[in-house]
């Protein structure tokens, strides 16, 4: 038997050796970039679910599933505008009438796992289940598919809704699920869709990165790239530095970054604004009892500088709002009713005889909204109120509100709240109608016309009648003394320049689509 | 050697145990419905109760906390609550990219930091004893983060001679190799002026003892009172502080992970506590100390084999 001896000084030699050997571990590489048929791209989160009824968030989920499952539709360009198109997987979509969508599938999809072929029974699982999912505003107006042989049907739906096939099919709630495997599963699944068909096939590790390697079953167009390597990089500037470095081909950036990159653009980058389907403003609580006094939060509006929080906190990169309907949507508005007017805001808070109000702004601790809580709160002291910012991260920030969290709503006075949109304004406003009271719509506040409105907007197809519908419900909404509206955040992308990058409007990436130009 | 090493373990046990009671005490003394805090705003009220009776959530707390505990003694660190993966499974996949980045940090911290001090004792107020002071305390007090930024500026932006993303491809040792230099210099740089430092402050003192002078008397050559005589003495407390800096960097290196997106135990800390994800959070943080604990273990052995004075002092 060998007896492994070791002494104190031996041990000190091998340590010293040990030690020098990991320092030569260090020598100097080369440059490198993406592979010629490989796509890099920053995915700025892990994702929680890929399940189109329980994801939280478009981005990643929805950039993954569009190159790994099936849609009737996805976005693309129809006359210079984002707008749904069909998909790879169908041999045609028709909007029948206002409340019949025909659809024929492509023959020959086929589902991985020994699941067979992509049938129209699994699009009537698919949008049935949607209706009982956490995603199931989407469906408001799904009423059932009529499944009409293997590949075709009908959806039909239960009341006319405008936005149908734009927030619901062509988006990432669209999403086709294989009956038989999701069943198998137990109806519902997270990271690992139990089957999937698309042009890619998916490998995730946790934390690290998705890669997307072509899918030889798949009989579909092939896209540009071959591969797509999706790398987890959770801190803004990092992944700008990354793709400066050479090691991302397209990064989601910040308006900081943007504004940067604006005054000077890396060599052989371009810089791409995928949507501002983003609406910022300071919620007032209208319960509060330091804020009954609507002439008190009107003089709050007056007083907040919306130019110097565009150029303060956002670098001019951020369109300034005037209402939760964003930029290239029906029913946006182009002014507020009111505006920047600190003598007016003084004078509305002596009328209502208030002095020494001391209030709590409640914002979300990233660089922009911290800028913007500081420029506001010198505003708001200008009219002789004092306000203390109260920094906070995404748990309690979005728990804050909500009656079923506890009782902080009850305290809560002002706050800065940025939500993001879909195509189209019907998604923005549910937020706020009444049943939402203590859910989303924090500022506590209802009104039977807003709820009218709503109704007849889903309904709506007239794009002018639409417009003033919309228009008016922000009205009422301003009109509660409940908002200031702040800014619409630009969805913004750096990609090299010799690639046609496509974005959804919503602001994820739709990398299938994506090529060398 | 073995009654010190058996009262050591006992110590060790005892601590992993306190802390698995602070962690549990911890977790639920956080404001609100665990439930609700570990499911988010939008899990409905069947999802909820599914996952409070699969957590044990609607059971006495002490019973919870003996669950707690004999889950925990069995290497069953529960379940991430989103991908229902097991988390002693994701902990497995990122612990190794830590402890590879804490080991080549701190060894090249060791092989440059301990001859500078070495260096600096030797000749003291010397050119090289106020060069490696100044930039000792430089490399101390620049924060790590910087070090990042410029490292990746330099070597990956400018001169395009690293990689700045990741941890490499799994199998090609040259390639991990590569990922790792950026990140290792950036939190190692700290630790060489640190151990510079501690090196020489305990290397004049040894320096001054009786026995060194009668090394010297005896005719022995500089470099043998240096190597043999004076070195293994002073570098003991070293040792002890790189065991505690070791145990600190399995933590600490959350933001060398974060920049330059290397998967590890701080980053998915990190990113878990975004996404809500108390489980993992709750494994990795137990991971860690437990970690923590061995390597403050395997250091306070090492010193005691090395110094059996050190053996009585328990």
């Amino acid at each position: 038997m060998t007896k492994i001896t070791q002494t104190r000084r031996g041990f000190l030699q091998t340590a010293a050796i040990a030690g020098a050997a990991g320092l030569t571990g260090a020598f100097p590489g080369i440059a490198w970039s993406a592979d010629g048929d490989t796509l890099t791209v920053r995915f700025d989160r892990e994702m929680e679910s890929l399940d189109p009824g329980y994801y939280v968030g478009g981005h990643p989920p929805n950039d993954v599933n569009w190159c790994i499952m099936p849609a009737l539709a996805h976005f693309g360009m129809v006359d210079g505008q984002a707008s749904w198109v069909p998909s790879p997987y169908v041999e045609s979509v028709e909007v029948v009438d206002s409340t019949h969508i025909e659809f024929t599938l492509k023959q020959g999809l086929m589902w991985s796992n020994g699941y067979g072929e992509v049938t129209a029974e699994d699009v009537a699982y698919s949008y049935d289940r949607m209706t009982e999912s956490e995603w199931k505003g989407d469906y408001v107006a799904y009423e059932r598919t009529e499944v009409k042989d293997k590949y075709s049907g009908t959806i039909v739906l239960n009341q006319p809704f405008a936005p149908f096939m734009n927030l619901t099919l062509a988006s990432g709630t669209g999403i086709i699920l294989c009956k038989k495997a999701t069943e198998e599963a137990g109806g519902k699944y997270t990271i690992e869709p139990p089957a999937t068909c698309g042009p890619y096939v998916m490998e995730h590790k946790q934390a690290q990165y998705v890669r997307l390697r072509p899918n030889p079953d798949w009989t579909g167009p092939l896209p540009a790239f071959a591969n797509i390597d999706c790398i987890f990089v959770t801190d803004s500037e990092a992944g700008a530095l990354a793709f400066e470095a050479g090691e991302l081909d397209c990064a989601k950036i910040t308006s900081t970054s943007y504004a940067r990159y604006l005054k000077e653009t890396p060599p052989g980058a371009a810089l791409t604004v995928a949507g501002a389907l983003q609406y910022m403003w300071m919620g007032i609580n209208i319960e509060n009892p330091k804020l009954s006094d609507i002439r008190v939060r009107k003089a709050i509006q007056r007083a907040v500088d919306i130019d110097s929080i565009v150029q303060g906190a956002y670098s001019g990169t951020a369109e300034p709002s005037y209402g939760i309907i964003c930029p290239g949507l029906v029913g946006k508005r182009d002014a507020a009713g009111y505006s920047y007017d600190p003598a007016e805001g003084k004078a509305l808070i002596d009328e209502a005889g208030v002095s020494g109000l001391n209030l709590t702004l409640r914002t979300l601790n990233s660089p922009e909204r911290l800028l913007a809580a500081q420029i506001i709160q010198v505003n708001l002291a200008q009219i002789g109120i004092t306000v203390e910012i109260i920094p906070l991260d995404s748990g309690p920030f979005w728990e804050m509100g909500q009656e079923s969290k506890g009782d902080t709503y009850k305290d809560m006075d002002l706050w800065i709240m940025r939500f993001g949109a879909g195509p189209d304004p019907y998604e923005a406003t549910q937020w706020f109608i009444r049943d939402q009271v203590g859910v989303w719509n924090w500022e506590r506040w209802s009104s039977d016309e807003f709820e009218e409105l709503y109704n007849q907007g889903i309904g709506e197809t007239d794009q002018a009648k639409r417009h003033e519908i919309y228009v008016r419900m922000q009205e009422i909404m301003e009109e509660t003394g409940g908002y200031v509206w702040l800014t619409h955040e630009p969805e913004v992308f750096i990609h090299r320049d010799d690639i046609d990058a496509k974005f959804a409007p919503s602001g994820e990436m739709q990398m299938a689509y994506f090529a060398p130009k | 050697m073995w009654w010190y090493l058996l009262k050591r373990l006992g110590l060790s046990v005892v601590i992993v145990l306190m802390a698995i009671a602070a962690l549990f005490v911890m977790l639920h003394s956080i404001p609100g419905d665990p439930v609700s805090i570990a499911l988010g705003p939008r899990a409905t009220p069947e999802i909820q109760a599914a996952y409070a009776e699969k957590m044990h959530l609607d059971q006495p707390l002490a019973f919870q906390f003996l669950i707690f505990v004999g889950n925990v003694l069995q290497g069953d660190l529960g379940t991430d609550v989103f991908s229902n993966r097991s988390v002693g499974l994701t902990l497995s996949e990122q612990l190794p990219y830590t402890i590879i980045l804490a080991v080549a940090a701190l060894g090249w911290a060791i092989a440059l930091g301990i001859p500078l001090g070495c260096l600096s004792a030797i000749w003291p107020n010397s050119w090289i004893d106020r060069v490696t002071g100044v930039l000792s305390v430089g490399t101390i007090a620049v924060p790590s983060f910087l070090v990042s930024i410029w490292a990746i500026l330099i070597f990956a932006i400018s001169l395009r001679w690293l990689p700045v993303l990741g941890a490499g491809d799994e199998g090609d040792v040259i390639d991990q190799l590569r990922h790792l230099i950026l990140p290792a210099f950036a939190v190692g740089l700290g630790w060489v002026g640190y151990l510079a430092r501690m090196v020489r402050a305990s290397m004049l003192e040894v320096m001054g003892e009786n026995y060194i002078r009668s090394a010297r008397a005896f005719g022995l050559t500089s470099r043998m009172v240096v190597f043999r005589y004076a070195l293994p003495v002073a570098v003991l407390p070293t040792i002890t502080l790189i065991g505690v800096g070791f145990g600190g960097l399995l933590s600490g290196t959350v933001f060398a992970e974060i920049i330059f997106s290397r998967p590890g135990i701080g980053r998915i800390i990190y990113d878990m506590v975004l996404a809500r994800n108390f489980p993992v959070v709750q494994g990795a943080v137990l991971v860690t100390i437990v970690l923590y604990v061995v390597v403050t273990l395997i250091a306070d052995i090492i010193v005691s084999w090395l110094d059996p004075r050190v053996r009585d002092s328990l």
